[in-house]
């Protein structure tokens, strides 16, 4: 029995002691620079697990020189492609270039950016204002910006109108892609429709 | 572990986007997370909300079809079972089982045999025809209760504006 209590001393030895030194050392600097990067994003973590989040912190910047690229970009899509990327404005650039075009964003991904038009505060604001995650029912934008559609109301620009049976009947694609673009492209139609609809019915008033 | 929730809200899907009701747009938000979905919901013909279009999320749990999900309005919708955050109050949402207040019949309530079209339909009527019993929103309650037009002007002004007009 005696042996046991020189041998419970030995086993908290010196490297031990240091060990445990430097990893709370680190956790606590780590717990401690958290909330003030945690705007900036220091490089491209995983993007999926940055905006399940709901970190909406996009570099406004970015997304401006993105936009001036790209005028007939949303502002949200480009915020989200950057987001999903670590802000890499490049990447985002080539894409569209490359024909890919940009995921279009989740309702649920709402980035406080200023109206088009507006000019970006110079200094980088981070999205504090952002924190609207989810979309509550107060201070609503419209569906047409919601859904990115300000490009396809101007009026001109005469699209062809799908017939309501073809809208209706939606052939099953076995392509994941082509499904979402399936299910994307009715939702964006149903809310034109309803806004055509509108508009006649003002006319004919 | 979810393989049995996510079939059946696959299934699901499949069902609405080859045969969907009228007026009734629905799926996931993205195919990686089944349990995620936003559906639109077209206002009923001959009530305020005729002309509007109104997005919901719907959110499942893991442990589907035995428990239901719950819906919550993306935009703002001014109706009596429609809390002020979106969120719907509606017997088909809630749990199995009998309603501790007797209120609602067992078969109005949640149960597998339910569905998503079927919760969408049920909340289409809804939105045609407020349930005065259980109001989520009160003050939308007592407006269509006692200032109707008053009610319906507001429905139509938000709807207007949901479609930037």
């Amino acid at each position: 029995m005696a042996e046991t209590v020189p041998a419970l001393q030995t086993s908290i030895n010196l490297p031990q002691i240091i060990a445990v030194a430097l990893v709370g050392f680190f956790a606590i600097r780590w717990y401690l620079n958290k909330p003030a990067g945690g705007g900036t994003g220091g490089g491209p973590p995983g993007g999926q697990d940055r905006s399940r989040r709901g970190g909406q912190a996009v570099d406004l910047t970015k997304v401006e020189q993105v936009a001036a690229m790209f005028p007939q970009l949303d502002r949200r899509t480009i915020a989200w492609d950057l987001q999903s990327n670590g802000g890499n404005v490049s990447a985002t650039t080539e894409r569209v270039l490359g024909g890919r075009g940009l995921d279009n964003p989740p309702p649920s991904f709402q980035p406080s950016l200023p109206a088009p038009g507006t000019q970006a505060p110079a200094v980088g604001v981070s999205g504090g204002a952002g924190s609207k995650a989810g979309g509550g029912a107060s201070a609503q934008q419209d569906l047409i910006a919601r859904y990115g559609l300000q490009a396809r109301i101007g009026g001109k620009g005469k699209e062809a109108v799908p017939s309501e049976e073809q809208l209706r009947r939606q052939a099953w694609s076995s392509d994941k892609a082509a499904r979402a673009e399936g299910l994307r492209k009715r939702r964006e139609e149903m809310v034109l429709e309803a806004r055509r609809r509108m508009q006649e019915r003002d006319a004919g008033a | 572990m979810n393989s049995v929730a996510s079939k059946r809200l696959f299934q699901e899907y499949k069902h609405l986007t080859t045969d969907p009701p009228d007026g009734i747009t629905a799926g996931p938000v993205n195919e990686d997370d089944l349990f995620v979905w936003e559906a639109m919901i077209q206002g009923p013909e001959g009530t305020p909300y005729e002309g509007g279009v109104f997005p919901a999320e719907l959110k499942f749990p893991k442990d589907y079809p035995l428990m239901p999900p719950t819906m919550k309005f993306l935009g703002d919708i001014w109706h009596p079972n429609v809390y002020p955050n979106g969120v719907v109050c509606i017997s088909i949402l809630h749990p199995p089982g009998d309603d501790p207040n007797h209120y609602e019949q067992a078969s109005e309530r949640w149960s597998p045999i339910q569905s998503v079209e079927k919760i969408l339909i049920s909340v289409m009527s809804m939105i045609a025809e407020p349930n005065d019993e259980s109001p989520a929103n009160v003050d939308a309650a007592r407006m269509w209760r006692e200032r109707r037009q008053e009610f319906e002007k507001r429905v139509r002004a938000d709807v207007r504006r949901s479609l930037g007009l």
